[in-house]
């Protein structure tokens, strides 16, 4: 309560307003039940579930070369890290050696995918605060590019089905590669565009400045990963820290703030931004350093598919945090169960702790800046 | 009013049930007065119809609904590669009261279908459902899914069914085209009149999990016997 | 010659419990016993441990200088046909250690209609509210001390736990076949 409202000696009361699953934040189906006292948000409640599809129930009633065609929906936008999750996992548990040129062209795509999800991200994030349909056209110019490349190469727009267990399922054409370096060559002055209009604007950095800190001792509690808690002083990437594929021979920076009293919004802000011109320069080295020609794919891939007997947990780095799958397998054409750790859900547990004592008004810019997407919380 | 009632009075003496008019009670229905207004609307909603429907489809405004990944490529159709308002949909609103479609992007499952419910009956007439994408046409990929509904018609009525796992925004496009014509098709006092009332294909009740065919004939066995 | 032929081999040597890994040697110096399993199919260390030492050796395997596993990647549960599995994966923010600690609970112990019941680490760790909630909804394992045990995904009221083996779906009208599916 303000203190003009102590003064008085009002009575005032708490509300509880629902934010409903519909609602114009297009991060999916998320209720919010928000006690409010005044403008301010006193206990928030998310009520997950309105997108819960069974896909875990799924991984145990499909084989395995049909359930590799569906977990691109786990996380929709970055479909290309799900499947590397799986994949990784799965080849782990059957000891099967991924051809180097497959190894390549896994670490492409899934940077390509980094920078289109974050692209997504700055666009979607911009319309929570309020630039309607003013902003995302350009961030959304790029991502129709990326868009156009994946289409040649996995045969989609998003729901790639590219990365199989032992491998890569097509060689993309040599002119391919061309139009990529292209793109990685005009990408940095597209991103000073973007931070041209926003980083320094008054109205964003009145709304995002001190806004929703993240302190590094309640992140690391609440099991968070990924570019929130880098924005909070710590450096933990798993692309360095475990490092799998070729991250190991390749230079790239981790970026991450020095800040362990807590990061706010807009330094989760900036910290994509610096990521997303960081996959690019992964990208250009990967395409000085990729083999010419080469397997592609070491296991079959029909119905005949088949993982050994045992169990294991195997990570990746995807744009939202550690993505994981912990498979338990017994050598049949199914798996006995298929569990997915997902950095939303993850993350998105610390929504209610952040949310205290914040205008109402702050509420999407806080969840707009944790990079939430709700199939990857309720799966 | 059920269909059966808009039926018995249409077919007696052409009188016109218009949305202009209030219902004519028994003793009255000889006279001029309220009548003749509502039939020279009629008759003028054959001039009117094509002028109004030409007006309605190129300004087909759609609700903010993406549940899933269709909302994706919902959000493509409105940006400028794949651009939705030279179509007409300027905006998309967020109050399904100011929306005049539905574009059902993204599964439904059994927790989020009241919610759908609740949004299609806000939306005031004429309204109209897309159903896009594999999950609201039939379920999609979440065929055997002990949490998914099988297609979104089984609770609201869809117009235009938009296959594919997403459809790519020119599909979306050829889909809001469809309905356009659709909409051109109609006669626009026959709209006004709820004439147009569509039931869902498979319509269930969502409290009960029952076939709306079901209760329907209860409902009507009931009546019979009170009768 | 005869007396080689009939030389009985040597009887064979009952093999001892598999000696105890780092995490294990730190539990065992902390008083609690631990059974190693086989490591998992990346090469780390899995043990599993009594329902009643659960709490008390995440708390030390957390806090401990040496093995400081802080990140709590996941809760799993998991229905083994004649048990239950409940599965931590720790990991660590500062370090490289990996480790999975598994509770098993045998169906055998489990009275009718009830739940088989494990202590929940909710209390004292933040990252285990939601995945123990995730993990009751799913699989059917009631965590002691929750401060909030209700169902996550499904709705609140659904009835069963749809990743165990025995799991039958309702068929209502909303998920039935449509009669002209190929399916």
């Amino acid at each position: 309560m303000t203190a003009e409202v102590k003064e008085q000696n009002l009575k005032t009361d708490e509300m509880i307003i629902n934010m409903g699953p519909q609602h114009p934040a297009t991060h999916g189906v998320l209720r919010l039940i928000l006690t409010l006292d005044g403008e301010f948000v006193k206990h928030a409640e998310p009520v997950l579930g309105h997108l819960h599809r069974a896909q875990e129930w799924q991984g145990q009633n499909r084989t395995w070369f049909q359930y590799q065609a569906l977990i691109d929906r786990v996380d929709y936008l970055s479909g290309m890290h799900t499947s590397w999750a799986m994949a990784r996992a799965a080849e782990v548990l059957d000891e099967c050696e991924v051809p180097e040129r497959a190894e390549y062209l896994r670490v492409l795509v899934s940077e390509m995918n980094r920078i289109s999800s974050h692209l997504l991200w700055l666009g979607t994030y911009l319309i929570d605060l309020g630039a309607m349909f003013g902003f995302p056209f350009y961030p959304f110019r790029e991502r129709e590019k990326l868009l156009d490349l994946f289409e040649e190469i996995a045969g989609q727009r998003m729901m790639f089905n590219y990365i199989r267990i032992g491998g890569v399922q097509r060689d993309p054409k040599p002119d391919w590669f061309r139009r990529l370096r292209e793109f990685t060559r005009e990408f940095p002055d597209r991103v000073d565009e973007y931070e041209a209009i926003v980083t320094e604007n008054p109205i964003f950095l009145k709304r995002t400045k001190g806004v929703g800190v993240l302190p590094l001792k309640l992140g690391q509690d609440y099991g968070v990963t990924g570019p929130s808690l880098r924005a909070s002083g710590t450096d933990y990437d798993l692309r360095r820290r475990k490092p799998y594929s070729i991250y190991p021979k390749l230079d790239f920076k981790v970026h991450w703030l020095d800040k362990p009293e807590g990061g706010d919004t807009w330094d989760r802000y900036i910290l994509r931004v610096r990521e997303m011109r960081e996959s690019n320069e992964i990208i250009k080295q990967v395409l000085d350093m990729i083999p010419e020609g080469g397997e592609i794919m070491a296991k079959k891939q029909n119905a005949g598919l088949r993982v050994k007997a045992g169990e294991g947990f195997s990570a990746i780095e995807s744009p939202r945090g550690i993505l994981g799958c912990y498979i338990i397998s017994n050598g049949s054409d199914k798996a006995v169960r298929i569990k997915w750790r997902n950095p939303s859900f993850c993350n998105l547990s610390i929504l209610p702790a952040l949310l205290v004592g914040h205008p109402i008004a702050d509420v999407m810019a806080i969840f707009g800046s944790i990079d939430v997407i709700l199939p990857d919380v309720d799966r | 009013m059920t269909a059966s009632e808009d039926e018995k009075i249409m077919t007696e003496g052409g009188l016109s049930t218009s949305a202009f008019s209030l219902a004519v009670p028994e003793e009255l229905r000889d006279t001029v007065t309220l009548t003749s207004v509502s039939a020279f609307t009629e008759f003028l909603s054959t001039y009117i119809s094509p002028v109004a429907n030409w007006a309605r489809s190129r300004a087909v405004w759609p609700l903010t609904f993406g549940t899933s990944c269709c909302a994706i490529e919902m959000m493509h159709v409105g940006m400028s590669k794949y651009d939705i308002s030279r179509f007409g949909s300027e905006v998309f609103r967020a109050t399904p009261r100011q929306a005049d479609l539905i574009l059902t992007a993204g599964t439904i499952t059994r927790k989020m279908a009241p919610a759908l419910i609740t949004l299609y009956e806000q939306l005031p007439e004429p309204k109209y459902v897309i159903a896009m994408g594999a999950c609201t046409v039939t379920g999609g990929m979440f065929n055997d899914s002990y949490s998914v509904v099988q297609g979104v018609d089984r609770i609201i009525p869809v117009d235009v069914y938009l296959p594919g796992c997403p459809p790519r925004p020119e599909g979306i496009l050829d889909a809001l085209l469809k309905l356009q014509e659709k909409i051109r098709a109609e006669n626009y006092a026959s709209r006004a009149a709820g004439l147009y009332k569509q039931r869902a294909v498979r319509y269930v009740d969502y409290d009960t999990g029952l076939p709306m065919e079901d209760l329907v004939e209860e409902v009507k066995l009931e009546m019979q016997q009170d009768v | 010659m005869s007396d080689d032929k009939e030389k009985t081999a040597p009887p064979a040597e009952p093999e001892g419990p598999p000696p105890p890994g780092p995490c294990g040697q730190f539990l065992k110096d902390h008083g609690i016993d631990s059974k190693r399993l086989p490591d998992a199919a990346s090469g780390h260390e899995v043990i599993e441990l009594a329902v009643d030492d659960l709490q008390r050796s995440l708390k030390l395997l957390r806090s401990g200088d040496e093995t400081c596993l802080d990140l709590l990647v996941a809760v799993s549960g998991v229905d083994q046909g004649d048990s239950f599995e409940s599965i931590y994966t720790l990991w660590s923010y500062e370090n490289d250690n990996q480790l999975t600690v598994k509770v098993k609970i045998p169906k055998s112990e489990i009275k009718e209609d009830e739940l088989p019941m494990v202590p929940s680490l909710s209390t004292f760790w933040s990252a285990a509210n939601w995945h123990e909630r995730e993990t009751y909804d799913l699989v059917g394992i009631k965590y002691l001390g929750h401060p909030y045990p209700r169902r996550i995904l499904n709705p609140w009221d659904w009835e069963g736990h749809p990743l165990r083996l025995d799991y039958r779906q309702p068929i209502d009208a909303l998920n039935d076949k449509n009669p002209k599916s190929f399916r």
